[in-house]
C-alpha cells in the first residue's frame, strides 16, 4: 500500500451464546498479497456450541480455500455442503456463509448463503446492488447471493450473522427482531455521531446494542459482526531513545511538529530532548498508579509519552498474548489503542547508548529498544495488518 | 512561606532502583511537613548518566541533587531547606 492508497480495516465483534463455550459462528480473513487481494468469510453453523462450532469452522475452511482458488461458486458450496457432517438432531447439514473478496482494493465481490444481507454505506446511505442468484440443481433450496460492486474511500460494508438480526425477537419493541433494517439505522446514528468510527468500535458498537436488545442483556444467539471500513490511512510516529548525534536533536523534535498524525514518545530521555528543543514543559503523572510501570508525562500537542524500555516491553508482551483490554496498564491501554487505531506506523529510534544502562546492574542495553521494537513490529504487522516502517537515527 | 519542591525522578533508571516506592513519598511525610512540601515528577532528570552523582534514585530538593534517594534521606534534606 503506497500512501495515498487506501486501507482497509477488517475487524470483527463475536459474543458467544450464554452457557456455551465454543462460539457456533466463525471468521477467517487472509490476505493475498501478490494478487492484492483480502479475503474475509464469516459463518454461522445450525445450532449452538461445539456441534455449531465445527460446522462453521468447517465452512470458513473450505468456503476461504475455495475463494481463493477462484474455483467455481456453485461446485463450491456444493462441496460446502455435501461435506458437512449431519445434525443428529434435525438432520441437516447447515452453515451459512458470507464471503467477502476485495480485490484491488476497491472491487468487491460478496457471495452469501442465507446470512442476513450485507449492508454496503457511503456517506451515511445504503447502497443498494443488483445481484444474481444461484443455486445448484442438488441443493434447490440453498440460494447463493452473489453481488460484484465497486468501493470509494470512507465506504464500510457491514456483515453479520443471525444473531444480529434475530436480536430481540419476540419481545417488544422487536417482535420480529432487530432485522436489517433497525441494524442499518443504527450504524447510521453511529456513523453521523462519528463519522470516523473505526471497524472495530462499530463492529463492537453493533454487537453490544444487539445484545441489548435481547432481554437481560442476555446473547440468546451467537452475535457475530464484521465490518470493513475503507478508509484514509491513519498514521502514527513513536519516537524513542535519543539520537546517536546531539546535533540531530533538532531534526528528531522536527518530526513531531511537521506531522499531522497522532504521536508518542517512549522514554524519559527522548521526552527531555524534545521538550528542551520545542520549549514545551514535561508534565510527569507521579501520582498515577500504572500496574507497576512508571507513570506517564505529559507534552502538549504529543498524544501519549511514557517511560521507555519498560513501558515497550510490557506492549509487546501485551501485544504477543492478546492480553485483554481491563488487565493493562493504563499506559499500555493507551499506548495499544493508539497503535491499533492507526494504520500506517512510523518508528524513529534513536541508536545514542544510554550511558547509564551501561550499568552492569541494569539488564538493559541499546540492543533491547532495537529488539522491542521490532518484535512490535512484527505483531502490529501480522496480527493487525499495520503498516510500519522503522528509521535509526 | 514558600515550599521546598521535590522532584521525584520515575525514568527508567530511577525507577527500577527504586523510584517506584517514592511516588508515594506524600503519604510517609511527616504530618508538621505536610504543607510546607511541593512534590511533582520528572520523566528523566538526566542525572543517571552523568558520573559526578552517585546512583538513582534520583530526586531534587529545592533543585538540589540527591542520589540513592530514600524516604528518611528526602525529609532530611527538607528539614535541612527549611
Ligand atoms: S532516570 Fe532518573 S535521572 Fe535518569
Amino acid at each position: 500500500m503506497n500512501d495515498n492508497n487506501t486501507f482497509i480495516e477488517i475487524e470483527y465483534c463475536q459474543n458467544v451464546k450464554n452457557g456455551e463455550e465454543a462460539c457456533g459462528d466463525d471468521y477467517k480473513t487472509v490476505e493475498l498479497e501478490d494478487e492484492e487481494r483480502l479475503i474475509t468469510v464469516l459463518s454461522d453453523g445450525l445450532g449452538s456450541g461445539i456441534k455449531a462450532s465445527l460446522l462453521a469452522h468447517m465452512t470458513t475452511s473450505m468456503a476461504m480455500n475455495f475463494v481463493s482458488k477462484n474455483m467455481e461458486i456453485v461446485k463450491s458450496s456444493e462441496i460446502i455442503m455435501d461435506s458437512l457432517p449431519v445434525c443428529d438432531e434435525r438432520k441437516i447439514s447447515y452453515a451459512t456463509f458470507t464471503v467477502v473478496d476485495v480485490i484491488h482494493q476497491n472491487r468487491v465481490r460478496i457471495i452469501e448463503m442465507d446470512n442476513p444481507h450485507f449492508i454496503h454505506i457511503r456517506n451515511g446511505r445504503d447502497i443498494a446492488h443488483e445481484n444474481t442468484v444461484l443455486a445448484s440443481s442438488n441443493w434447490p433450496d440453498r440460494k447463493l447471493v452473489v453481488t460484484d460492486l465497486r468501493v470509494k474511500p470512507e465506504d464500510r460494508i457491514v456483515f453479520f450473522t443471525d444473531g444480529v438480526s434475530q436480536a430481540g425477537l419476540g419481545h417488544r419493541p422487536y417482535k420480529f427482531g432487530w432485522r436489517r433494517e433497525g441494524c442499518l439505522e443504527f450504524i447510521q446514528e453511529c456513523l453521523h455521531n462519528h463519522p470516523e468510527m473505526s471497524s472495530r468500535d462499530l463492529s463492537r458498537a453493533i454487537v453490544s446494542r444487539a445484545r441489548s436488545i435481547n432481554p437481560g442483556n442476555r446473547c440468546i444467539d451467537d452475535i457475530t459482526c464484521g465490518v470493513i471500513y475503507f478508509r484514509k490511512p491513519r498514521r502514527l510516529r513513536l519516537l524513542t531513545g535519543p539520537p546517536f548525534k546531539e546535533m540531530h536533536d533538532h531534526d528528531f523534535a522536527a518530526k513531531l511538529v511537521d506531522f499531522t498524525g497522532k504521536t508518542i514518545i517512549c522514554g524519559g530521555t527522548t521526552a527531555q530532548i524534545i521538550s528542551r528543543e520545542l520549549g514545551r514543559e514535561i508534565k510527569t503523572n507521579l501520582f498515577m498508579k500504572n500496574k507497576g510501570l512508571p507513570p506517564t508525562s505529559d507534552i502538549e500537542g504529543v498524544d501519549l509519552v511514557t517511560e521507555g524500555i519498560l513501558t515497550l516491553t510490557e506492549a509487546a508482551r501485551c501485544l504477543e498474548n492478546d492480553v485483554p483490554a481491563t488487565e493493562m496498564a493504563p499506559a499500555i491501554r493507551t499506548m495499544l489503542n493508539l497503535l491499533i487505531e492507526s494504520d500506517i506506523i512510523e518508528f524513529i529510534v534513536g541508536t545514542k547508548v544510554n550511558e547509564a544502562h551501561q550499568d552492569p546492574s541494569l539488564p538493559v542495553d541499546l540492543e533491547i529498544r532495537r529488539n522491542i521494537i521490532k518484535k512490535l513490529v512484527h505483531f502490529l504487522e501480522k496480527k493487525y495488518r499495520k503498516k510500519t516502517t522503522i528509521e535509526y537515527i | 512561606m514558600s515550599k521546598v519542591h521535590v522532584k521525584i525522578c520515575v525514568g527508567t533508571t530511577c525507577f527500577v532502583m527504586g523510584a517506584s516506592e517514592l511516588q508515594d513519598l506524600e503519604k510517609f511525610l511527616p504530618d508538621d511537613l505536610k504543607d510546607k512540601v511541593e512534590i511533582s515528577g520528572a520523566a528523566c532528570l538526566g542525572l543517571c548518566r552523568d558520573e559526578n552523582y552517585g546512583e538513582a534514585p534520583f530526586v531534587t530538593v529545592d533543585g538540589e541533587p540527591l542520589s540513592n534517594a530514600t524516604v528518611n534521606a528526602i525529609v532530611d534534606k527538607i528539614r535541612e531547606k527549611l
